[in-house]
């Protein structure tokens, strides 16, 4: 399961397309990197609520 | 770009100039520019040009197909290459896909780099390289055409396309091309390739992920200490990937430059040694969070500052160019590799 | 007219698709493997904070691949592949 900002997922998909993989993608806003803590827990919020649903099926 | 890459030969409607042209950005092969048609006549010239080449190239990332000569070839043609260059371009790619050269990484970052091809050896006056004045820019048809060639294989096999693969948040014009030869007619030390193994009589080409390169200006300087002092301090940047002190990077003196080095006594493992030492960067200019994350990454200050060669051996010297009192400080990926390729001449 | 395709390739033989089997979300080990840039450690930890809430996570490990522009030595994929059920990737940024 790849957690991925929406900038980067159609990278995470034409690399899994070329290995032939189909990815369980966790999108969260774009960026990460360069966040304050305040920022940044909407972004773990976000991945969090996306995971809940993977495991759901 | 299709993903269909199981027919090799295409048919398609005839077409004029300017309908090519826009065939080919609507299938997404072009780099922006105009190709040449990649017609079976020209591709098997093309391949000609590496006759007796049999050695078999590993899959290109990131699309993991295995190029076959003739889909190379293609690539050369559509970039403007006369077939006498096909056995550079295709060094060029053996470098690009060694594994420590790390492409995958390269093309995927959003780091501005794109790979850097040097050549060394006689092919540079077979092919008229441009080794001197202005050998980084426009007007040579060798320098355009092979790394143009490279760049159309990792975007087309490869499939390192622009903004889906390739992230890079600015990219840089040497993504179009950025391949020239040493000066080894000027330089006053052994040419880059032989003080790495090679023969004087081979023709190599050296790769590397890099920035394009930065100007060292120096006028001032009357001797070679007073050279590499400025250059230790242009190479001293915290917004470099080599801040991270993870890999390469070239140093390309000036033949003017190079004169005054030598002049001086300077050979090239004092100028690694020196320049290994000397380019630091404070840990004033360093904010506190990156200082950290380097420190959590094992890169440690030393003396209030941090180096930017991981050892005095990942500083490639050469030397090119033409007159001026200008060098060059080409900064790599920094999770690279300078790997140097013997080039392949046509079997005869 | 004819021409070469440009995007010729052959498919390296053998490799075939991946698929990954059934995992038991409650119990099984689960990796967060962080791709070494700035703040995928923030937000893999953070992930198993509020994980925490609803499984085990005492079998929930962190690990990250060393450099940020390398790839994960395969040795330590392997070890993921051989330890872990689930791995929960950051990726990108």
């Amino acid at each position: 399961m790849v957690i991925a900002t929406e900038t980067f997922r159609p990278l995470v998909l034409a690399q899994a397309k070329a290995r032939k993989l189909e990815p369980h993608l966790i999108v969260v806003k774009h960026p990460v990197g360069g966040l304050n803590a305040e920022e940044l827990k909407e972004r773990i919020d976000a991945a969090f609520e996306g995971l809940k649903v993977e495991m759901k099926g | 770009m299709s993903d269909s890459a199981e027919t090799e030969y295409l048919d398609i409607p005839e077409m004029d100039h300017d309908g090519w042209a826009d065939y080919v950005e609507a299938q997404g092969w072009t780099d922006g520019l105009p190709l040449v048609p990649p017609t079976e006549a020209s591709v098997a010239r093309m391949m000609d040009g590496a006759r007796g080449d049999n050695e078999p190239f590993p899959a290109i990332t990131p699309r993991l197909l295995i190029p076959t000569l003739r889909s190379l070839a293609a690539n050369a043609v559509m970039a403007g290459c006369r077939p006498s260059y096909f056995p550079a371009v295709l060094a060029a790619l053996r470098g690009v896909l060694v594994a420590d050269y790390n492409l995958h990484g390269t093309l995927a970052t959003t780091h501005s780099c794109a790979p850097m091809a040097m050549v060394n050896g006689p092919l540079r006056q077979e092919l008229n390289i441009n080794c001197g004045t202005n050998c980084f820019g426009q007007g040579w048809r060798a320098n355009a055409a092979i790394g143009r060639a490279l760049q159309l294989i990792l975007l087309n096999i490869g499939g390192g396309k622009p903004a889906v693969m390739d992230r890079s948040t600015f990219g840089s014009p040497a993504k179009y091309t950025f391949c020239f030869g040493e000066n080894e007619e000027e330089s006053p030390f052994e040419p880059y390739h032989v003080r790495n193994g090679f023969r004087a009589d081979e023709s190599v080409v050296t790769v590397m992920s890099a920035e394009p390169n930065h100007n060292l200006n120096d006028h001032g300087s009357t001797t070679g200490l007073g050279l590499l002092t400025t250059f230790a301090g242009g190479i001293a940047t915290p917004t470099a990937n080599t801040i991270s002190a993870k890999g390469p990077y070239f140093i390309v003196l000036g033949p003017e430059h190079a004169a005054t080095l030598a002049r001086d006594n300077w050979t090239v493992k004092k100028i690694q040694d020196f320049l290994y030492d000397k380019a630091r960067v404070p840990l004033a200019w360093i904010s506190k969070e990156n200082q950290a994350r380097y420190e959590e990454a094992g890169h440690f200050p030393e003396n209030d500052a941090f180096r930017v060669a991981p050892t005095p051996d990942d500083i490639h010297v050469a030397v090119a160019g033409g007159p001026g009192k200008h060098s060059a400080w080409i900064p790599s990926f920094g999770g690279t590799a300078a790997i140097s390729i013997r080039v392949k001449p046509p079997a005869a | 007219m004819r021409i070469v395709n440009p995007t010729y390739g052959i498919a390296p033989q053998g490799e075939g698709s991946a698929t990954a089997g059934p995992v038991d979300w409650m119990n099984d080990p689960i990796v967060l493997f962080s791709n070494n840039k700035p703040n995928a450690k923030e937000l893999l930890l953070g992930v198993r904070d509020r994980l925490s809430s609803i499984r085990r996570v005492d079998n929930v490990d962190y690990i990250a691949k060393g450099s940020a522009s390398q790839p994960a030595p395969p040795e330590m994929l392997n070890e993921v592949v051989r330890k872990y059920r689930i791995a929960l990737l950051a990726l990108g940024d």
